[in-house]
């Protein structure tokens, strides 16, 4: 799948393409208006990252170009305004989803495949390691192809872990992904820890293996390694 | 007051006292002109008195205007004025009357001549001045409260106009034009500087949001490369433990700096007002959705939840604020109550109710909205969240309270 991240910030774009890179996806990079108009103009692509704030020109016209050049492709906003307008308009003029600075990475991987998956990109939209299946149209998850049932958060965390497979996902990021930024008023993350508790004992219910492994207290990795 | 009402009573007041002024002249000018012509009138009444004397001897007699006696012995003497009373017997009162007294030797003989007239027509003076003066002073007033009645309503029309249109400005509306027409010097002058001035608020107020935006943009955008770096060196295989909490500790704090400018931010633009767009806002369901958020912290602290919510509580307010509030107040009960305690949720058409079971705090409650402040200085927690929901109270109109009853802590908002 081809990605282009539209950044001006040489070392976020660096950091960025290196670890979309590492989840094999082929990245593209564009560092101003400039850059990101030409390469529009020249290439199809995937999936568009674009920073919105770029020199050279209101990122909210790149929008514009996108529509015209590269319809099919899913468009995610990036922003350090957080600004309600920019979002506002940003989705009324056709971008599919909009994410602010300071992002994890992990988040950002996880809203491109979310939107690869919605796109069809790779003509599924199962998720899936090795015992362990996700549909995630129907949402449902199954274990050695017997279907577990779970909540809400514990589907949203599975299926965060699965698309960050082999990568720490720290525990902020969970966070932030399940409860949304307003968690940021918890002073622990033992509600988290519950969660993974559950989760964990509902895989065993099945014969799955436990993949989530705590990483110095920092966060979570999902492998099989 | 009313502008016209003043400017009524203005004149009221100074054209009173110059009618009471102008009375008392004319009185003193009128009453000197008649007691002059009254005076002249009895002189020359003495001379054809003496001019009668003079032709045949005889005296004439009409009391009490003409009085002539012989007064053999006594010595000439010349004219006295002399203002009297005299009892009238028909009128049964007595009537004031001026008279003049002399006593004239007309051939040897010796005359006492009096010669009086009435004062009564001075009095009349004095009251048909008043009522003169009455009578054009009350259609003078009923004149002007008109006049200044209709006048007022041309004049000032084109500042009513200012008015009304100044009404409907708003900082967030960039084209805003006062487009008050008048051929008025000083309604030009005021319609220029209102134009000047509100021009200035706009583009200040835009300058303003700009920056908070553009210092926003500075700030998370290196915190966004160094929060990026931090989370792919977490990625490197076999990390040491004492690299990992380094890791971890720098990690921690580039959190809390991005959530502290988020913050900040928040609480710029509320104060700005840059939350304009209001809708109708659900707040039970907002409430149900945002306490599910917290189940888990709830659970976990093994609180006991009372909730006591009236469905479709409908507030006319913007949304992200309302959301923001609400956020911070469950959060605040979830993470402040004791473990074991209870949090108890009330909602009505009027008023939300939030309270958690805790200590009683040994601050003044009016501290707990100040920026910044903790009530334990060690906690990871930034101590903007009850100012948040203070400035959102603020913005709206509605009340925040907070008392302390039965071992909880209450929060109260009335919309």
């Amino acid at each position: 799948m081809k990605i282009l991240i539209i950044e001006d910030e040489h070392e976020l774009l660096a950091t960025m393409k290196n670890y979309l890179e590492s989840e094999e996806f082929l990245c593209e990079t564009a560092i101003s208006y400039f850059e990101a108009e030409d390469s529009l103009s020249a290439y199809n692509y995937d999936i568009i990252v674009l920073d919105l704030t770029l020199p050279g020109g209101n990122g909210l016209d790149l929008i514009k170009l996108i529509k015209d050049r590269n319809r099919q492709a899913g468009l995610l906003i990036v922003s350090a305004k957080n600004s309600i307008d920019d979002k506002i308009t940003g989705l009324d003029m056709g971008a599919d989803d909009y994410i602010s600075k300071p992002f994890h990475l992990s988040e950002l991987n996880s809203r491109i495949k979310s939107l690869a998956r919605r796109r069809h990109f790779n003509g599924t939209n199962e998720v899936s390691f090795n015992e362990i299946k996700i549909n995630t149209d129907s949402r449902e998850v199954s274990v050695n192809g017997e279907n577990i049932d779970l909540t809400k958060k514990e589907y949203e965390i599975l299926l965060y872990f699965m698309v960050n497979r082999n990568k720490l996902i720290t525990r902020e990021s969970i966070a932030e992904h399940v409860w949304g930024n307003d968690i940021s008023y918890a002073d622990n993350f033992d509600f988290i820890y519950s969660q993974i508790k559950n989760l964990r004992k509902k895989i065993r219910q099945k014969n799955g293996r436990d993949y989530i492994h705590n990483m110095y207290g920092m966060g979570y990795k999902f492998s099989d390694r | 007051m009313k502008l016209l009402k003043k400017t009524n009573r203005a004149y009221f007041v100074t054209s009173a006292l110059a009618f009471i002024i102008f009375g008392v002249l004319i009185y003193f000018f009128l009453s000197f002109i008649f007691e002059g012509q009254l005076n002249e009138k009895l002189l020359s009444d003495r001379m054809s008195v003496i001019r009668n004397i003079n032709k045949d001897g005889s005296l004439q007699y009409f009391p009490p205007f003409i009085e002539v006696q012989k007064v053999p012995g006594q010595t000439e003497r010349s004219v006295v004025f002399v203002d009297t009373l005299i009892f009238d017997v028909t009128e049964k009162e007595n009537i004031p009357f001026r008279q003049i007294s002399s006593v004239v030797a007309i051939k040897g003989q010796m005359y006492l001549i009096i010669v009086r007239d009435t004062l009564l027509e001075k009095g009349d003076l004095l009251m048909t001045i008043i009522i003169a003066i009455g009578v054009v002073f009350a259609l003078l007033i009923i004149s002007l409260y008109f006049i200044n009645k209709r006048l007022s309503l041309i004049l000032w029309k084109p500042f009513y106009n200012t008015l009304d249109n100044l009404k409907g400005f708003s900082q967030e509306k960039p084209d805003f034009i006062l487009s008050a027409e008048t051929e008025i010097d000083e309604f030009i002058e005021l319609n220029k500087t209102l134009e000047k001035l509100t021009l200035k608020v706009i583009s200040d107020y835009q300058s303003l949001k700009r920056f908070t935006e553009d210092a926003s943009h500075e700030i998370q955008t290196p915190l966004a490369v160094i929060q990026s770096k931090l989370e792919t060196l977490m990625q490197y295989p076999d990390l040491k433990k004492d690299q990992a909490e380094l890791i971890k500790s720098a990690y921690s704090s580039v959190q809390r700096i991005s959530k502290l400018t988020q913050t900040l931010l928040l609480l710029t633009k509320i104060a700005n007002g840059q939350f304009p767009e209001k809708r109708s806002v659900n707040l039970s369901e907002l409430l149900e959705e945002k306490i599910e958020l917290f189940e888990d912290q709830i659970n976990g602290k093994s609180l006991i939840l009372k909730k006591e919510i009236e469905p479709d509580c409908i507030l006319e307010t913007n949304f992200i604020l309302a959301e923001s509030m609400v956020v911070n107040l469950v959060g605040n009960a979830a993470k402040h109550c004791i473990t074991g305690g209870i949090i108890s949720i009330r909602l009505d058409k009027n008023n939300l109710e939030i309270s958690n079971s805790g200590v009683p705090f040994s601050v003044p409650p009016s501290k707990l909205f100040e920026r910044f402040y903790k009530i334990n200085s060690s906690s990871e927690s930034q101590g903007l969240g009850l100012s948040i929901v203070k400035e959102i109270c603020t913005l709206n109109g509605w009340k925040i309270d907070y008392l302390y009853e039965d071992n909880q802590h209450k929060f109260i908002v009335g919309f």
